[in-house]
C-alpha cells in the first residue's frame, strides 16, 4: 500500500514524472500516464473514490477552462494545421486544439499525482523523513512542526477576528483600497499573535533540551526499503514506457517538435 | 547556516507560512472573482496575475525582520512545505515552486550581500521573484505555447504585481507589525528601537 | 526522580542575579540571592511586570541568549556554575511548564510530543515506549497516548506539558503560573498531581503564581518580588502572609483566603430591575455540521440585568453567546432584542445598541492608535467631529487612557487593552453587552478593575451577560446565573440556589465560591 512507503522517495517519486511532464505536448503522453496513475491510486492506496472524486472533479472543470484559454491564445510556432473554426476574432486551428488538450491533461496529472501523495502521507511522518532521510536540521523540521502545529488555532482565530469586525461595524470591503486595509486587520493581528508564539514555542522546546544536533535518537525511526524502490521505478518506469509508446504511434510532441 | 538561525525564527517562518496560507485562499477567491470579471473581456489570464506577487510575500516579510542570509529562500521553501502538510492539491510540485521563488528573491538580497534591506531591495526581491517564477511556469504550465505578445504581457504584469504585492505591501505589513511592538527581539524590531533612541536623543 | 540525594542540600543557588533586555532600560531583575534545597517547594511571588517569569528562563540557562538581554551574577545547580555545563544540560536538570497550554508543544500527537523529550535526551528507541506509558499512567492520560494535541481540553494540555517535562527525569521543576489558564476544577486536579508526583518521587519546585490558594499546604517558602526586582522578603508562608500583610497589598497581590477575614455573605451592589424585555430567546435551536447543539432554548433578559453563563467547557456558552449577539443564526426559533427580531434589525443600528466584547482584546482591535480604536464606531455613525472629540477624550480619561492616546493598540498592557476593548464599545450607550469570559487568564488587580467598570456600565442603564469560569464573580455581582449542561439549560436563578445544588456543581465541573468550599469540600473529581 502507498500509506507505507517512505515520505521522502514517494515525494521524489512524483516529483520526477510531474517534472517531465512539461516537455510534453502531445496529448496521448499526458492522456495514458493520467489513466496510469489513477489506476495506481485505487488500486494500491487506501484512498476512498467518493473522497477522491470530490478533490479531484472542481479540477477537470478548471483544466477546461485553462485548455479553453490556451486554444484561443496558442502561439503561432505551436498552432500550425488547419483553422478548424473562428469564434470572435480567434481563428482556432487543430495545433492549438490539439496544445490545449494536452496543457489540461498535464495540469490534471498533477493533480492527480498530488493527490496519490496528499491523501497517503501523514504530516509528522513527512517532516520526519526529510529529516532523516535528506539530513534536514532537527531545528528545521521540529521548528516546521511547531508551526504548522497552530493551524487549527489560527482558523478559529480567523473566525473570531470575521466575528469581532463584525461586532466593531466593519462592513465587506470595497476596492483596492478597502481590500488593503481590510488586509492588514486581519493579518496584523493573526501575525502579532503568531509571532508572540513562535516564541513562547521555542523557548519550551529549547527547555526541554532540545539544542539542533544532528545527534539523536529517533522514536519513529523512517526507512528507504525495496517496495519504496519498487514504487519508485514502476511511476518513472511506465511514465519512460509511454513515452515509447507514444514515440512509437508518431504521437510524441516534445516541445512542439513532433517525433 | 541553520546554526546562526535561533529557533524562534525558523518557527517564525514556520508561523507566517500558516498564517499566509490562509490569507492566500483569500486572495485565491479574489483572483477567481477577478478572471470571472476579466473573462468576457478575453483578459481572464491576467485574474491570477495581476495578485501574483501575494505569493512571495512571506519571503520579503520573513527576510525584512530577521535579515540573514538564506531566510528569504527559506521563509518561502518552508512556506511551501507548510502547505504541503495542510493538504494543499499542489502537492509536492508546490515545493519546488516555492524553490524557484525563493531563489528569486534570495538572489535581490545576495546581490547587496544582505545588508541592505531598504525598500527599493525589497521591491527587487518581489521583482526578481517574479521573473524566476515567470521562467518556471513558461515551462511547467506550458505558458510557452500562448501568443508573444500574450507572454510580455502577463510577465510585466506579474513583475508589477511582485513589486508591488510583495515588495512594497511586505514592507508595510512588516512595518505596521514592529509598531506592535512584537518584533522587539527581531532585527527589524532593534532597528527600530534604535531609531527611537536615536529620535529621543 | 534519578538523583536521591539527601533531603536538606542546597541544589540550586543564586548569587547577585540582575538581568535586563536593553542596556539602557531598568534590570528587570536586580541583585537576586536566593538557593533552592533538596526537595524544597518554594513559591516566587510578584507584581505583574516584575520579572517572575524571567528568572525561570535565566535558570535555565536560556536568557540572556534567547532574547540577547543582559545578566551578571552567578547561578551554581548541585554546586556547578551553570555556564559551565555543556549546551542543553541544565535544561535537562530544570523542567519548566509553563503558562500557555496552546504554546508549548512542537509535535501534533501526544506520544510524538513525548518522544521530543527522550530524543533530546537520546534514550536508545527501544526503550521509548515504555518510558512514555509510564509517565502517562503518572498523570492519568494514558488514554490519550494516539489523540492529537490541539483536540484535548486545556487541563489536558497542561497534563502532557507536565508529562513531557517529567521525561526529562529533573530534579528541579519550575511552574510558571501552570493554572492561570485552566477553568477552577482542571487547576485544582493539576494541583492535586503534583501533590501526588512528589509523593512518590523526591523533586524540589519552585512555583512561580499569584493565586495560591490550592497550592498553600505544599509550600514551604515563599520569595516575594517587588516591582523593581528585587526579593524584599523570603520566609516561612505563615510569617509570609500573615505579618507582612500590607506589603503584599501594596504590591497589588492576593492573599490566600484563610488569610483573610472571613466574609460573611456579599452586598450584591444592583439597581433594581426593570419589567422591561432586553432580550428573548424564543424556542431556539442551533446545529453546527448538522450535529443538534441547541433544542428549543427558551430565555428572557429583563433591562438592567447582571447575568452570568457558567458551565464546562465545550457546553455552548461561547455559542449561546453569539446566538444572542446576532452573530450566529438559529437554526430554528426566533432571538428578539428591545421587542424586534433579530433579523429585522438593520446591522449597524443592531451595533449600536448591542455591544459584545471577546475574550482576548486584541482580536477587536481595527485601527493604530487608541484614540482612534474609541472614536471609529463614531465615525462609521457620522457623528459631528466636535461631538466625538469630546466623547473619546471622555471615553479615554474615565478607562484611564488618556496617556496612552496614540499608542499602538498592541503594545498596550494587558489590563490596558482590556480597559480598551470595553471602551470601543461605549461610544454610545448599548442596551445590552456581552461579555466572553472578560477575566479569563487575567490577574487579579485587573480582574477587579474590570468588574467595577462593568457594574458601573451596568448602573447607567446596560443589561450585562457575561460568560465566566469564576464562581467568586457569580458569587459577588450577579443575582441570576444561567448554568449550561449538555447543551441545554440545567438551571436559571440565584447564585445561592446553584451553590446547593451538589450534583449539578459536580456534573457542570463547578467550584463553588471559597466562603462555601471551606465548610463542604465538593467540586473536584480527580
Amino acid at each position: 500500500m502507498i500509506e507505507q512507503l517512505n515520505p521522502t522517495l514517494k515525494a521524489f517519486t512524483i516529483l520526477v514524472p510531474g517534472v517531465l511532464l512539461g516537455l510534453m505536448f502531445d496529448i496521448f503522453t499526458p492522456l495514458f500516464y493520467l489513466v496510469f496513475v489513477i489506476l495506481v491510486t485505487f488500486l494500491f492506496s487506501n484512498i476512498s473514490m467518493k473522497k477522491w472524486l470530490l478533490i479531484f472533479t472542481p479540477f477537470v472543470l478548471l483544466a477546461i477552462g485553462f485548455a479553453w484559454m490556451r486554444m484561443l491564445y496558442t502561439r503561432e510556432s505551436f498552432a500550425g494545421g488547419e483553422v478548424l473554426f473562428s469564434i470572435w476574432q480567434f481563428d482556432v486551428t487543430t495545433g492549438s486544439v490539439m496544445i490545449a488538450i494536452s496543457l489540461g491533461l498535464r495540469s490534471l496529472c498533477f493533480v492527480a499525482l498530488s493527490l496519490l501523495f496528499i491523501l497517503t502521507t501523514d504530516s509528522t511522518k513527512f517532516m520526519l523523513s526529510l529529516m532523516q532521510q535528506l539530513k534536514i536540521s532537527p531545528k528545521i523540521t521540529y521548528g516546521v512542526l511547531a508551526g504548522y502545529r497552530f493551524l487549527p488555532t489560527f482558523r478559529h482565530e480567523l473566525q473570531v477576528l470575521r466575528q469581532a469586525h463584525r461586532i466593531r461595524g466593519v462592513g465587506r470591503a470595497r476596492g483596492i483600497k478597502g481590500r488593503i486595509i481590510q488586509f492588514k486587520r486581519y493579518s496584523i493581528p493573526l501575525l502579532a499573535n503568531a509571532i508572540r508564539k513562535a516564541e513562547r514555542v521555542a523557548i519550551a522546546m529549547e527547555s526541554k533540551g532540545f539544542t539542533g544536533e544532528k545527534e539523536r535518537t529517533y522514536y519513529h525511526p523512517m526507512k528507504v526499503g525495496k517496495r519504496d524502490w519498487v514504487f519508485f521505478s514502476t511511476m518513472v518506469g511506465m511514465f519512460f514506457f509511454i513515452v515509447i509508446l507514444s514515440y512509437s504511434f508518431g504521437y510524441l510532441n516534445v516541445f512542439g517538435n513532433q517525433f | 547556516m541553520t546554526n546562526q538561525w535561533k529557533l524562534k525564527e525558523i518557527v517564525l517562518m514556520s508561523i507566517l507560512g500558516v498564517v499566509f496560507a490562509a490569507i492566500y485562499l483569500l486572495f485565491f477567491f479574489f483572483g477567481q472573482t477577478l478572471r470571472n470579471v476579466l473573462m468576457p473581456f478575453g483578459l481572464g489570464e491576467f485574474g491570477y496575475e495581476i495578485i501574483f506577487g501575494i505569493w512571495f510575500i512571506v519571503s520579503i516579510i520573513a527576510a525584512y525582520i530577521i535579515r540573514k542570509p538564506g531566510v528569504a529562500f527559506t521563509s518561502e521553501v518552508i512556506a511551501g512545505v507548510v502547505q504541503v502538510l495542510m493538504g494543499s492539491p499542489a502537492g509536492p510540485m508546490l515545493i519546488l515552486t516555492a524553490m524557484v521563488q525563493g531563489a528569486g528573491a534570495e538572489f535581490a538580497f545576495a546581490i547587496t550581500k544582505w545588508r541592505d534591506y531598504r525598500l527599493r531591495i525589497l521591491v527587487l526581491a518581489g521583482v526578481f521573484a517574479a521573473v524566476f517564477s515567470f521562467a518556471w511556469h513558461l515551462y511547467s504550465s506550458g505558458n510557452i505555447t500562448l501568443a508573444a505578445w500574450l507572454i510580455v504581457a502577463t510577465f510585466i504584469v506579474r513583475v508589477i504585481s511582485g513589486a508591488l504585492l510583495a515588495g512594497v505591501l511586505g514592507k508595510w505589513i512588516s512595518d505596521q507589525l514592529a509598531k506592535t511592538g512584537v518584533l522587539r527581539g527581531y532585527a527589524l524590531g532593534k532597528e527600530m528601537q534604535e531609531e527611537r533612541e536615536r529620535d529621543a536623543a | 526522580m534519578q538523583h536521591k540525594v539527601k533531603t536538606g542540600s542546597p541544589l540550586l543557588e543564586v548569587k547577585g542575579l540582575s538581568f535586563s533586555y536593553e542596556k539602557k532600560e531598568a534590570p528587570v531583575l536586580n541583585q537576586l540571592n536566593f538557593q533552592i534545597n533538596q526537595d524544597e517547594f518554594v513559591l516566587l511571588m510578584g507584581a505583574s511586570g516584575s520579572g517572575k517569569s524571567t528568572v525561570s528562563l535565566c535558570l535555565n540557562g536560556l536568557y540572556p541568549e534567547a532574547v540577547e538581554g543582559f545578566q551578571s551574577g552567578d547561578i551554581y545547580f548541585e554546586g556547578k556554575h551553570i555556564e559551565s555545563l555543556p549546551k542543553g544540560e541544565i535544561n535537562k536538570q530544570i523542567g519548566i511548564v509553563f503558562q500557555d497550554p496552546e504554546s508549548q508543544f512542537c509535535m501534533i500527537k501526544v506520544e510524538d510530543e513525548l518522544a521530543f523529550t527522550l530524543e533530546n535526551r537520546n534514550v536508545p528507541t527501544e526503550e521509548m515506549a515504555e518510558k512514555i506509558d509510564h509517565v502517562l499512567n503518572l498523570v492519568n492520560m494514558k488514554a490519550y497516548k494516539h489523540v492529537a494535541i490541539h483536540e484535548l481540553s486545556g487541563g489536558q494540555k497542561q497534563k502532557i506539558a507536565l508529562a513531557s517535562v517529567l521525561l526529562l527525569e529533573p530534579t528541579l521543576l519550575i511552574l510558571d503560573e501552570p493554572t492561570a489558564n485552566l477553568d477552577p476544577v482542571s487547576s485544582l486536579e493539576f494541583v492535586k498531581l503534583i501533590r501526588n508526583i512528589r509523593e512518590e518521587h523526591q523533586l524540589s519546585v519552585l512555583l512561580i503564581e499569584h493565586q495560591v490558594d490550592d497550592w498553600l499546604e505544599d509550600i514551604s517558602r515563599v520569595l516575594l518580588l517587588d516591582q523593581r526586582g528585587s526579593i524584599i522578603l523570603a520566609d516561612t508562608p505563615n510569617s509570609v502572609f500573615q505579618s507582612n500583610k500590607s506589603l503584599i497589598e501594596e504590591l497589588g497581590l492576593f492573599i490566600p483566603r484563610v488569610y483573610q477575614k472571613k466574609k460573611e455573605s456579599l452586598p450584591i451592589a444592583v439597581a433594581q430591575t426593570s419589567k422591561e424585555n432586553c432580550l428573548r430567546l424564543n424556542q431556539v435551536a442551533f446545529k453546527r455540521w448538522k450535529k443538534e447543539i441547541f433544542k428549543e432554548v427558551n430565555l428572557t433578559l429583563q433591562k438592567d440585568e447582571f447575568v452570568a453563563i457558567v458551565g464546562e467547557n465545550g457546553a455552548g456558552k461561547s455559542t449561546l453567546l453569539q446566538l444572542m449577539a446576532g452573530l450566529l443564526k438559529p437554526a430554528a426559533g426566533e432571538v428578539s432584542f428591545l421587542n424586534t427580531p433579530l433579523s429585522k434589525w438593520k446591522e449597524q443600528q443592531l451595533r449600536k445598541h448591542l455591544g459584545f466584547v471577546f475574550q482576548n482584546p486584541e482580536h477587536q482591535f481595527i485601527t493604530d492608535t487608541v484614540y482612534d480604536e474609541i472614536s471609529f464606531g463614531m465615525t462609521l455613525n457620522e457623528i459631528d467631529p466636535q461631538t466625538m472629540k469630546k466623547r473619546t477624550e471622555d471615553l479615554m480619561e474615565h478607562f484611564h487612557l488618556t496617556a496612552h492616546k496614540w499608542k499602538n493598540p498592541f503594545s498596550l498592557s494587558g489590563g490596558q487593552k482590556r480597559r480598551l476593548s470595553v471602551a470601543t464599545m461605549l461610544d454610545e450607550t448599548p442596551d445590552l453587552l456581552l461579555f466572553d469570559e472578560p477575566t479569563f487568564g487575567q490577574d487579579a488587580k485587573t480582574s477587579e478593575e474590570l468588574m467595577r467598570i462593568i457594574q458601573q456600565i451596568q448602573a447607567n442603564g446596560t443589561t450585562i451577560v457575561f460568560v465566566t469560569h469564576d464562581m467568586e464573580l457569580v458569587d459577588q455581582y450577579c443575582k441570576r446565573v444561567i448554568v449550561l449542561n449538555d447543551f441545554s439549560i440545567a438551571l436559571d436563578g440565584r447564585p445561592e440556589e446553584l451553590w446547593e445544588q451538589t450534583e449539578l456543581l459536580k456534573q457542570a465541573r463547578l467550584r463553588p465560591p471559597a466562603r462555601l468550599e471551606a465548610t463542604e469540600k465538593v467540586g473536584a473529581t480527580p
